[in-house]
């Protein structure tokens, strides 16, 4: 994946060329069983004419017998056939899922910019397994052509004008049926979307629960749903109406193609062109070659549905990246030496910062989002606009984003924790068990532990929304001390802790972290507290450099900030 | 795959022991969340429930089914035209003769048009109408279900079912379910157009039922246990792929990217390897379905040519016979291929009615405290500021059995008192407030309200938890109140300080917010909350850490919201930051599940007891340096110029 990544059509055509071995297989097989359903309305008139004509038991015999061995050969390649449909279908959805993904965690990122979670997921599922669904319609496509020659064929053989009456007859009969469905369909493709939206709306009221209940607004929320359902109901009801005469209308002209190949077949048979069983072998294909076009309608159908899925699944993979990785490479042994010089980003106007090994740094910020912007650059999530960024004398933007995140981790606000048990989430990235149960004392973890039903075992479920947001902050916090990077920036990690913990916590990373870079983005005056210095982030500039205590005298500004 | 048979009441007897015992009943998964699943409905209580929906329509019912079954008669005409058509044939008519059947055959094509047309579009009326009714019914029940049982059971549980569950129902009732019915009448009609034609043609085509009975059963044993995996599966994959995803920042910042992809292969892997599973078990019922077609096929030939031969029948019935059965193969096979339809959607269809049967909390929505009206009697107008309106006594809770978090707490709230919960984090705050305001049962002891409850919800809850409704933000906050004007609206959002940027939305307050509109921040999704909180105006507000995720100075902004939203009420405060503390009438301190201190805020920090110490923990970092003017009102020279208080 370079810059330009894939197209649309890229992605659709690897879908279907990695599975190249089953889709073949699937085909061959697919179009073995078309071949077979058409010959079986052949050799019934073929019974009728030898056998039952002319009361002929040995020619009976003779044909079931051909008839059984149409079976065995039809049954069986649709079994193994489908299957290995089936297979290239999942697969190549597999695959891509998994390719997805890795796009997504890309240490470059980029991929998740403008997409939200639930739609970067229904992409990695949905559309993945659309585009998926395309080995299976090859598949289809070329046994159904395979299907609709063999017919072609014999009713040719039997007689050039009646297999022209059906040849002609079929798709004009489908495209007429197409045609004439072709504004009802339209019709419900919008009502479709009323009833997809009502589907929306009970699930964000679900979701929204809490806080129904929370203001006693169950019954409100009730009645603004069956609105919604009716108004659903309606439309979906003009939609059923739309389809039922559709299928009315399909009905109907099949129907009359059958009269008209009875006409034709009849007046041929009376005439003599033709014999009773090649006319019962005519009418009974007739039928059958419907099968196959109609498997042409939905293929296209397929097809459109999974260009638009290739085309969702290509953005994605061809995100821009929101970082390009340089050739640089970091000190074997690092010191941990940060400098920042006239960083500009998002809301900061030059940054000019040092920050020395085994530092602890305070980052008070008058505003939020000179924090958010700062994390952005160190993290290498973004580059600053201007300005530079030195680890140990080497520009970030020279450096590998992953080889940074290696180096030094920025442990967001917001972390996520993962599926997995308690004690699993703080040693994710830990490399050393020791270090996982110092880091669970200095954060407080280890008493988010005691609180917990099963200690450290406990599951965390669903993004950790199982623990209080007191609890989650302390694991989180924990995972980032045990990760044990030589450099360490924390965001807010105490917001939802109480006071006394707080203190102890900032008296734990003080400790854990001494001799290690460590910097604190926060206002928690107890964090500041414990950090050798603390910069002042005043309007998109370092306002000033000092001691917690000097700042509270001198700044006005971070009296505001961090106190009251 | 065991070989039990499909049985709903195994799911119910889990459930029911799950209630019963509490922990033995649950995720057997090591370290898996205690969890306890929405109850599934017996197919006794589905069929009931659905008879019930379908009572109203009976008429409608009828009518379609009469139709669909003209419909299906007409259409098998068709055979017996043909074989006259080949009749006409061997026998050597003129080919004018012809014209009469092949007419027939055309008004037939048309008539048989019109009727399913007809008919089709009343099955569909009397399925959507019912569908309609059900969801509504679900979503009704669904958001009355006391919250503690929702959260037991995961909030996922119910999601699924809102989502996954109706819209397998739907898809049944759309397609389904009337081409299941087409199916069964063609079978049932053409079995007695056989039989018409002669009995001995019916006797040859019922030798393929064996053979399709037991493959039916056969498939059904094996599919739904597999189906039941393949559900699992499916759901572990989406919930990895959230985790993962949804935390995509983290995943890179830890370095975690191949640990992740290797998660997410797996899932996905396990996904695939029990789809092909189905995909094989599906085959393999195809297969036997053709040998059942086969014997049938030749069955019915066989009788033909004897029926012939013996003079009992003509060429053309023999014609029409065989064109009977060869037209069987598409209704039986797609019949057979829906009872998995049939089968899931059934599944689906038990896990909605098991929650619209679920019964009913006692009393108001969400609301699993008693509510003893003691002093409802009372003039609410009149009830003057010192009366209790609230009274918790002897108060304890666990969510686990043998881990109780709360211990007889007993605690007075007085009308339009403002009290602030304090405690470290796990000291059984946030349970103590989940309790007054109604979300959980207690364990032992009583809340009892002395607010008249006939004017909408008497206890407000405001949590971190908070969530933006899709749709226009006037909408979202008229859930709070009806029948609120858009003044109302306007006012609510200025007491909060969030008209102005409300307003400067693109379309004011009519701006489509939340999943799918406009993005908030999660300050303004909080001032909505609060704005929520007028609007409902109810007498007690309950707010936990609703001010916890703004920043500092975010979280001050949001502290006066909050003040200024719970004016007039009778409010508990789970103060967070001790501001809020300070600012509040009384301060309850809580340690491990007790309440350990009450009192006004100067008394308890006179004390020297664990409120002062927390005070001085607080006030130490904030205030060491803090020259005297700049100091909040409220402080105490004395204790915020001692250093060494620690």
């Amino acid at each position: 994946m370079g810059g330009s990544g894939p197209s649309g059509r890229d992605v659709l055509r690897q879908a279907i060329k990695g599975q190249r071995r089953d889709v073949a297989l699937g085909s061959l097989l697919g179009a073995g069983h078309q071949a077979g359903e058409a010959l079986v309305p052949v050799l019934i008139g073929v019974v009728i004419d030898q056998a039952v004509a002319g009361g002929d038991a040995t020619s009976l015999l003779v044909w079931l017998a051909v008839l059984a061995v149409v079976y065995v050969g039809l049954s069986f390649s649709f079994r193994f056939g489908a299957r290995a449909g089936e297979r290239a279908a999942e697969q190549a959805a597999h695959i891509l899922r998994v390719r997805l993904v890795t796009r997504v965690v890309d240490p470059r990122g980029g991929a998740e910019d403008g997409r939200l979670p639930g739609a970067l997921t229904s992409i990695a599922t949905e559309d993945a397994k659309r585009v998926g669904t395309v080995a299976m319609a090859v598949m289809f496509g070329f046994s159904a052509l395979m299907g609709l020659l063999v017919g072609a064929v014999v009713l040719l053989r039997i007689s050039i004008p009646l297999g022209l009456v059906v040849l002609v007859g079929t798709p004009v009969l489908l495209l007429a049926g197409h045609l004439l469905s072709k504004p009802l369909e339209r019709r419900s493709e919008a009502e479709q979307e009323r009833t997809a939206h009502a589907s929306g709306v009970a699930a964000d009221l679900v979701t929204g629960l809490r806080v129904l209940k929370g203001i006693g607004a169950e019954s409100a929320a009730v009645a603004r749903y069956r609105r919604t359902s009716r108004d659903s109901l309606v439309a979906t009801l003009r939609a059923a109406r739309a389809e039922a005469v559709q299928n009315g209308l399909v009905l109907t002209l099949t129907g009359v193609f059958i009269a008209v190949v009875a006409l034709v077949g009849g007046r041929l048979a009376v005439e003599g062109d033709i014999s009773l069983g090649q006319l019962v072998s005519a009418v009974g294909l007739a039928l059958f070659l419907l099968g196959p076009l109609e498997v042409f309608s939905w293929v296209n159908t397929d097809f459109a549905q999974a260009r638009a899925s290739a085309t969702r699944i290509a953005g994605v993979l061809a995100a821009p990246p929101g970082v390009e990785p340089g050739g640089a490479r970091l000190p074997e042994r690092l010191r941990g030496a940060l400098r920042l010089r006239g960083v500009g980003h998002g809301s900061l106007r030059g940054i000019d910062l040092d920050v020395a090994p085994g530092e602890v740094l305070g980052v008070a910020a008058t505003d939020p989002a000179d924090a958010t912007a700062l994390l952005r650059c160190l993290s290498r999530q973004a580059d600053p606009d201007t300005g530079v960024i030195e680890l140990d004398g080497v520009p970030l933007r020279d450096l590998d984003p992953a080889d940074v995140r290696t180096a030094m981790l920025v442990a967001e606000h917001d972390a996520d924790l993962f599926e997995g048990t308690l004690r699993g989430n703080v040693a994710a990235a830990a490399s050393d068990p020791e270090a996982v149960l110092a880091a669970m004392a200095a954060a407080g973890a280890d008493e988010v532990a005691l609180a917990v039903p099963r200690g450290g075992d406990t599951a965390v479920s669903e993004r950790g929304r199982s623990l209080s947001g007191g609890q989650r902050q302390r694991v989180a916090l924990a995972r980032a001390l045990a990760a044990d990077r030589p450099v360490l920036v924390v965001h807010d990690p105490t917001t939802a802790v109480d006071a006394v913990t707080e203190a102890r916590i900032a008296a734990g990373v003080r400790d854990l972290r001494r001799g290690r870079t460590t910097i604190l983005v926060t206002t928690s005056p107890a964090l500041l507290a414990v950090a050798d210095r603390v910069a002042l982030l005043d309007g998109g500039r370092i306002a000033d450099t000092g001691p917690h205590a000097d700042l509270v005298e001198r700044h006005a500004a971070y009296r505001t900030a961090v106190l009251s | 795959m065991t070989d039990q048979p499909a049985d709903h009441t195994t799911d119910r007897a889990t459930d029911q022991m799950a209630d019963h015992t509490g922990g033995s009943g649950r995720s057997s998964e090591p370290g898996g969340p205690a969890r306890e699943l929405l109850p599934t409905a017996t197919p006794a209580e589905t069929r009931a429930a659905v008879r019930d929906l379908l009572r109203p329509h009976r008429g409608l019912a009828a009518a379609g089914f009469a139709v669909m079954v003209g419909a299906t008669a007409v259409g098998l005409a068709t055979q017996p035209l043909l074989g006259r058509i080949v009749d006409l044939v061997a026998e050597r008519h003129p080919a004018g003769a012809l014209t009469l059947p092949v007419a027939l055959l055309g008004i037939v094509a048309v008539a048989q048009g019109v009727t399913t047309a007809l008919g089709l579009s009343l099955v569909s009326r009397l399925g959507e109408t019912v569908l309609a009714r059900l969801r509504e019914r679900f979503v009704d029940r669904a958001l009355r279900l006391p919250l503690e049982r929702v959260e037991k059971a995961g909030s996922g549980d119910l999601t699924a079912r809102v989502t996954a569950d109706v819209s397998q129902v739907a898809e049944a009732v759309r397609t389904a379910l009337p081409e299941l019915a087409r199916s069964l009448l063609s079978i049932v009609l053409t079995l007695v157009a056989l039989a018409v034609l002669d009995w001995r043609f019916l006797v040859a085509a019922l030798l393929a039922v064996p053979v399709q009975a037991h493959t039916a059963r056969w498939y059904v044993r094996n599919a739904v246990p597999l189906y039941a995996r393949q559900r699992v599966a499916a759901g572990a994959q989406q919930q990895q792929l959230l985790d993962t995803i949804g935390g995509a920042a983290t995943v890179r910042a830890f370095r975690l990217e191949a640990e992740h992809i290797d998660r997410v292969t797996l899932r996905s892997w396990s996904a695939v390897e029990l789809t092909m599973r189905g995909v094989r078990l599906v085959l393999r019922f195809y297969s036997r379905l053709h040998v059942a077609e086969y014997t049938g096929l030749a069955a019915v030939l066989i009788a033909g040519f004897v029926l012939v031969r013996d003079g009992f029948a003509s060429i053309g019935t023999a014609t029409a016979a065989a064109l009977y059965f060869h037209g069987l193969f598409g209704p039986i096979n797609s019949a057979l291929v829906l009872i998995d339809d049939a089968q899931s959607a059934g599944a689906s269809l038990a896990r909605l009615v098991g929650v619209t049967a679920a019964p009913a909390e006692g009393h108001g929505p969400g609301r699993a405290t008693d509510h003893l009206d003691e002093h409802g009697q009372e003039d609410t107008g009149a009830r003057s500021a010192g009366d209790a309106a609230v009274t918790v006594s002897g108060l304890g809770h666990a969510y686990e059995p043998d881990r109780p978090v709360l211990h007889d707490v007993d605690l007075v709230l007085r009308t339009g008192e403002r009290v602030a919960l304090v405690g470290a984090s796990g000291a059984g705050k946030t349970t103590l407030a989940k309790l007054v305001a109604g979300v959980h049962r207690p364990a032992t002891g009583s809340v009892r309200l002395a607010v008249a409850s006939d004017d909408g919800r008497p206890v407000a809850l405001v949590t971190q938890e908070v969530h933006v409704f899709a749709g226009p933000l006037a909408d979202d906050l008229r859930l709070a109140r009806p029948d609120a004007t858009d003044d109302d609206l306007r006012e609510a959002l200025a007491r909060v300080n969030a008209l102005d940027w409300a307003e400067a939305l693109p379309d004011g307050i009519r701006t489509v917010v939340g999943e799918g509109g406009r993005r908030l921040t999660p300050t303004q999704v909080q001032r909505i909350a609060l704005a929520r909180l007028i609007l409902a105006d109810p007498p007690v507000a309950v707010l936990d850490e609703a001010t916890a995720e703004a920043g500092s100075t975010g979280a001050r902004a949001l502290e006066s919201a909050a003040g200024r939203a719970i004016e007039g009420r009778t409010a508990l405060v789970v103060a967070h930051r001790l501001t809020q503390a300070a600012t509040a009438d009384r301060v309850v301190v809580m340690d491990a599940g007790r309440i350990v201190e009450i009192g006004a805020h100067d008394e308890l920090r006179a004390a020297g007891g664990r409120y002062a110490a927390l005070w001085e923990a607080w006030s130490d970092t904030r205030a060491r340096h803090l020259p005297g003017p700049s100091r909040p009102a409220n402080h105490d020279p004395q204790h915020t110029t001692n250093p060494q208080s620690t």
